[in-house]
């Protein structure tokens, strides 16, 4: 139960909002460019040697995509984020300073440079504003731009690409040291937490997907994509609710399901879980078993399954591994519609009072009650298990 | 706290973590449901909330976000992604001109 508490501890205070907005950020330089990354996926996964169909010719794609495109991208966007074009310009700019001369994608590099040389404009933009003569805007605006440009790659080749090749190439060890050790599946105590506090997009994005893209570039694949990413968990619960819920909630169950399963849009079942939040551990259990199955299987993705839809994974498993990839999703629903089934007492406790406490059953009848009160000042302000956040909302 | 009259709103804000995956689903059911009141409906990421949205929907887990963003906006949290009641609170509230408290 503690992943429970540590979870219910993060929704006091602004905390979690802190932490999401952060993550958003990470995110934010990344999902935008998903497309991309789906585009190398499918040319990796048909052209290099243990592709569908090899093709040295086509298979140089492979290389400066990863190396060099996806990085910039990232860079352009984090850049953007923090100042507008000018600042896309400097954080494509910047990026390149880390991208050459090294054998791993930059990615964190990247995520880290673009927002800061962008920053570093938006400094200089704000200093020099009032201060240029009329008519000579656009010359300073792109010398500034441009000079900064220069002086970022420079930094970032000389300082700021070796310590994160350093970096990645520890945290890539730690990985390396969890799988082999077997404890790559106690990740998922933390991550299906943080899963639901809607932080998936970060962690998916922010850390796994950067470290998965290391690995894949040196071993064709990488089991960090399955981590979050992995739809078994929810479909189990989703499934559990489906048969074992309550009976209101299961009317929804099923498009949750689709939504979930096939759209990929984990977010759909994160309110099931946030109602019954025992029903962590189901998804805990679920995604430790997924991983672990990926572990033992040797399965692995690719490039990372966005959005993470059974599809989606179809389209970025490797040649030849279906079969452990399936099987891990597999057995993550199982497992977690087992755990969830039990959490749910079988349908036992439907008849009229299942757990009374708090606002725990307040909310199911609420959300699919079929006459909406417009009136009730009360309803669904409160989430079910934050209890404290109505009292820590932002004042402005 | 916020408020506006339903019948002064022009523009529905749905916002997610990203702005790609749920918000999408969601603006497009509001959409539909808020078409023949001519009221437009968009998505966003909660970080990247318009200053000038009037009225923003999000999941209450992401609610605390999207007021530090949109202090100014009436920001109506619900809690599940199909059939919640807020929902209905906003068409209603368009519809029949009552009042939006966020």
């Amino acid at each position: 139960m503690t992943a429970v508490a540590d979870a219910k501890h993060l929704e006091g205070e602004g905390f979690r909002a802190r932490i999401q907005r952060m993550g958003g950020y990470l995110a934010g330089m990344i999902m935008p460019n998903i497309a991309a990354f789906i585009a190398w996926g499918l040319i990796t996964a048909l052209f290099i040697p243990t592709g569908w169909i090899p093709n040295e010719n086509l298979a140089k794609l492979v290389d400066p995509m990863i190396l060099v495109l996806l990085p910039v991208l990232i860079g352009y966007t984090g850049g953007r984020l923090v100042h507008g074009q000018r600042g896309a310009v400097v954080g494509a700019v910047a990026t390149m300073g880390v991208v050459v001369g090294t054998e791993i994608p930059m990615f964190l590099g990247a995520m880290l440079i673009g927002p800061l040389a962008a920053y570093l404009l938006k400094l200089i933009d704000g200093a020099i504003q009032d201060r240029v003569k009329a008519g000579f805007e656009m010359l300073i605006d792109n010398f500034t731009a441009g000079i900064l440009g220069v002086l970022a790659a420079l930094a970032g080749l000389l300082a700021i690409g070796p310590i994160v090749e350093a970096l990645t190439d520890a945290a890539g060890n730690g990985v390396d040291f969890l799988v082999d050790t077997g404890f790559l599946p106690l990740v998922s105590i933390l991550v299906e937490p943080a899963k639901v506090l809607f932080l998936n997009n970060a962690i998916n994005f922010g850390v796994l997907s950067p470290l998965g893209v290391a690995e894949a570039t040196e071993n064709g694949t990488s089991i960090l994509f399955m981590v979050e990413t992995n739809p078994g968990p929810g479909l189990g619960i989703l499934l559990a609710y489906l048969f074992f819920g309550p009976k209101l909630l299961r009317l929804s169950a099923p498009g949750a399901i689709v939504i979930h399963f096939l759209g990929g849009i984990h977010e759909i079942y994160f309110p099931y879980v946030l109602m019954k939040p025992k029903l962590i551990l189901a998804a805990i259990a679920g995604g430790a078993a997924g991983v672990g199955t990926a572990v033992v299987t040797g399965a692995g993705l690719v490039s990372t399954p966005s959005p993470g839809s059974i599809f989606a994974y179809v389209a970025v498993t490797p040649r030849g591994g279906f079969i452990p990839v399936i099987l891990s999703i597999l057995v993550a629903t199982a497992v977690s519609f087992g755990v969830a089934s039990l959490l749910l007492g079988f349908g036992r406790s439907e008849k009229g009072e299942e757990d009374p406490p708090v606002g725990e059953d307040a909310l199911p009848v609420q959300a699919s009650s079929a006459t909406p009160s417009t009136t009730t000042p009360t309803h669904s302000d409160v989430p079910a298990g934050a209890p404290a956040m109505r009292n820590t909302v932002l004042e402005a | 706290m916020t408020s506006v009259a339903g019948s002064s709103v022009s523009k529905l804000v749905v916002a997610c973590d990203a702005g790609m995956g749920s918000s999408v689903m969601l603006a497009s059911q509001m959409r539909k449901r808020l078409k023949k009141y001519d009221v437009a409906v968009e998505h966003v990421a909660v970080n990247a909330i318009p200053a000038d949205a009037q009225v923003v929907l999000c999941h209450t887990g992401l609610a605390d976000r999207a007021r530090g963003i949109a202090p100014q906006a009436v920001v109506l949290p619900f809690q599940v992604f199909m059939g919640d009641p807020a929902f209905d609170r906003v068409e209603a509230a368009i519809r029949d001109g009552g009042t939006l408290d966020g």
